[in-house]
């Protein structure tokens, strides 16, 4: 079993290796988003505009302990890439069936639940890597005269643990969801419809861009079980000191949140890869 | 005669109306060539499909190479090898590294993947090109793949579905010769679904014919011809009259005359004798001949017997069909039955 994973793995990384194409689109969203929009949002201006002082602790309520909103915004993002990246993951699903290397694939003694794991490792790759990278570069643009990631606080090797686990988690979560969702259908265009209508509103039900303190209740309780939210919490209670005293749970808590999401998507898709995958009746 | 497929009762009918296939029995015995010959939509991939362990069926069971088929399908993909008439290689991937994936989805012991999958690169005359992405083969060389792909592990039985669809003559004759090399150096038995008459009478040793989902003939080729009673003689009349029925079939040296598709087909042991004979009875019958062609038993004669309708191929011109029988008569070195 641990053979056919491996290869059917590979097969899927050397796909991705070889389509540069994709790769470099994946990396534009986010990079746009660091270089324009977060710079562009960066509330901590509003000071420059008021004829009074506006105390720090306002910034801090607003940003949940952050210390601009650059810096909340890039834990948002390194989360929302995790979505962006595994778009077309589920595609893959619905391409290879139609160009019948899915019906090569089931034709042999692999099982549905191996070429669902190949493609849920594969596909889990690219996004936790590009989570990295806006991670990497948000730190650098603090350095070249931008806005950037500022990292107050000491980050221990839990918190790493954490940050990891959560990007990892979601990533994995995501894929699962766009693999069930391509094993399910048969049409291109029906799967990017589809995602299109949950990508969007997984976002902007999420906590990965508004500042919180000023989001009304009603979205706050919404965004409190987002899967985005509850990975971007674990990043922001760990990347900045005293971040910890304006979220109700620890990063632990929300971190078993997103697992719990997590599980949910990948036994979804398990079973809609062995239905898939099945013998047609 | 051991047998390597047996079908009882096979049943498959698809959203409960559309009979696909209906009630068919057979049995291929062990290194065997056997064509499932049928037009498109006969029900030739539905059985492949089903023998395969890929769609279940409605009714009946199946074994293959001893083995349950709906019992166990993981044993029955472990056994078999499979050509899909659709490419099915990944493009993404060389012809080595979809080589050395099917190998390792097969279980072809490690020690022997990399001499395996080199052997079968050069025997299927795509060695120069194991580097390349298969998405730069050419049709001949993708259809070459994909049956290096279904014998990497050495399979007991391997099903052909229509594998040379879309093939130039060259191809098919290639193709055809290498998949006679791995009989004869393996014994493997191949089943083979194919539309074309001429590569499955060049091929099989036995043919079952299959029509609207109903096998309607079982044979070798030879066996299959010869229950036409002879050469066919083909007339077309001015007029369909029943006198030109009467007055052909008292021609001596007749054995029947039927009427089909507005054409007489007299059947005779000596056709091109009887010619003369045949157009002066029609003459004496006062009916006037627009034409007179003679047949000599093949598979498409065959056809029209069981089924009652003329084979036709789909998108082959006459040309075509002509220089396959020539390219696949090369192929095998030898004359048509």
């Amino acid at each position: 079993m641990m053979r056919e994973l491996g290869a059917l793995t590979r097969r899927e990384l050397l796909r991705i290796a070889r389509n540069p194409q994709a790769i470099v689109t994946s990396l534009l969203l986010p990079i746009l988003y660091l270089v324009l929009f977060g710079q562009a949002f960066n509330l901590n201006n509003i000071t420059k505009l008021s004829p009074y002082p506006i105390p720090p602790t306002v910034f801090l309520q607003l940003y949940r302990g952050a210390p601009s909103y650059f810096s909340y915004f890039a834990a948002g993002m390194t989360g929302f890439v995790a979505v962006t990246a595994t778009l077309f993951v589920g595609a893959n699903v619905i391409f290879d069936r139609l160009f019948g290397t899915l019906k090569r694939t089931s034709a042999s003694p692999a099982t549905p639940t191996v070429i669902f794991g190949a493609r849920l490792i594969a596909g889990s790759v690219q996004p936790i890597c590009l989570a990295f990278l806006v991670l990497g570069l948000s730190l650098l643009l603090g350095h070249v005269g931008l806005s950037g990631l500022d990292v107050t606080a000491s980050v221990s090797a839990l918190g790493a643990v954490e940050i990891v686990a959560a990007i990892v988690i979601l990533s994995v979560m995501f894929a699962s969801l766009f693999i069930a969702i391509g094993f399910s259908l048969e049409q291109p265009q029906t799967y990017f419809a589809i995602v299109n209508a949950i990508n969007l509103p997984v976002l902007l039900t999420s906590a990965a861009l508004y500042p919180w303190g000023i989001l009304p209740a009603w979205l706050k309780s919404v965004a409190s079980y987002n899967p985005i939210t509850l990975a971007v919490n674990v990043l922001r209670e760990n990347l900045f000191a005293g971040a910890s005293a304006y979220y109700p749970y620890s990063a632990g808590v929300y971190l078993l949140g997103l697992f719990g999401w997590a599980l949910a998507m990948f036994i979804l898709a398990v079973l809609l890869a062995r239905r898939a995958l099945a013998p047609r009746h | 005669m051991v047998e390597s497929i047996h079908v009882e009762g096979l049943s498959k009918t698809y959203n409960g109306t559309v009979k696909a296939v209906d009630n068919i029995s057979f049995a291929v015995n062990q290194g065997e060539a056997f064509g499932f010959l049928g037009p498109n939509g006969a029900g030739k991939t539905t059985t492949v499909s089903v023998l395969t362990a890929q769609l279940a069926p409605t009714a009946g069971r199946a074994t293959v190479d001893g083995i349950d088929v709906f019992q166990n399908p993981m044993e029955i993909k472990r056994r078999i090898g499979l050509v899909f008439q659709e490419s099915t290689a990944d493009s993404d991937l060389t012809g080595r590294e979809n080589l050395e994936l099917a190998a390792a989805l097969f279980g072809v012991p490690r020690a022997e993947v990399r001499a395996r999958v080199d052997s079968l690169l050069e025997r299927m005359q795509i060695g120069d090109a194991a580097d390349r992405l298969a998405r730069t083969y050419s049709g001949g060389m993708r259809r070459r793949l994909e049956l290096a792909v279904g014998i990497i592990h050495s399979p007991r039985v391997l099903f052909l579905d229509e594998p040379t669809l879309g093939l130039d003559p060259q191809g098919r004759a290639g193709f055809w010769r290498y998949v006679q090399e791995l009989r004869k150096d393996h014994g493997m038995t191949v089943f083979v679904t194919t539309h074309y008459l001429d590569e499955a009478d060049q091929i099989c040793e036995r043919l079952a014919i299959i029509d609207h989902g109903h096998l309607v003939a079982t044979g070798s080729p030879s066996e299959l011809k010869d229950r036409l009673g002879g050469d066919i003689v083909t007339i077309r009349t001015a007029r369909v009259d029943p006198a030109v029925e009467a007055a052909l079939k008292a021609v001596p040296g007749v054995a029947s005359v039927s009427l089909q598709e507005d054409a007489y087909r007299v059947k005779a042991p000596r056709g091109e004798q009887l010619i003369p004979a045949l157009v002066q009875a029609c003459t004496q019958a006062g009916v006037a001949l627009t034409s007179v062609s003679l047949k000599r038993p093949s598979l498409d004669e065959v056809f029209l017997e069981f089924t009652g309708r003329e084979y036709r191929e789909d998108g082959v011109t006459a040309t075509d069909r002509a220089v396959r029988i020539g390219q696949v008569s090369q192929a095998f070195g030898r004359s048509r039955r």
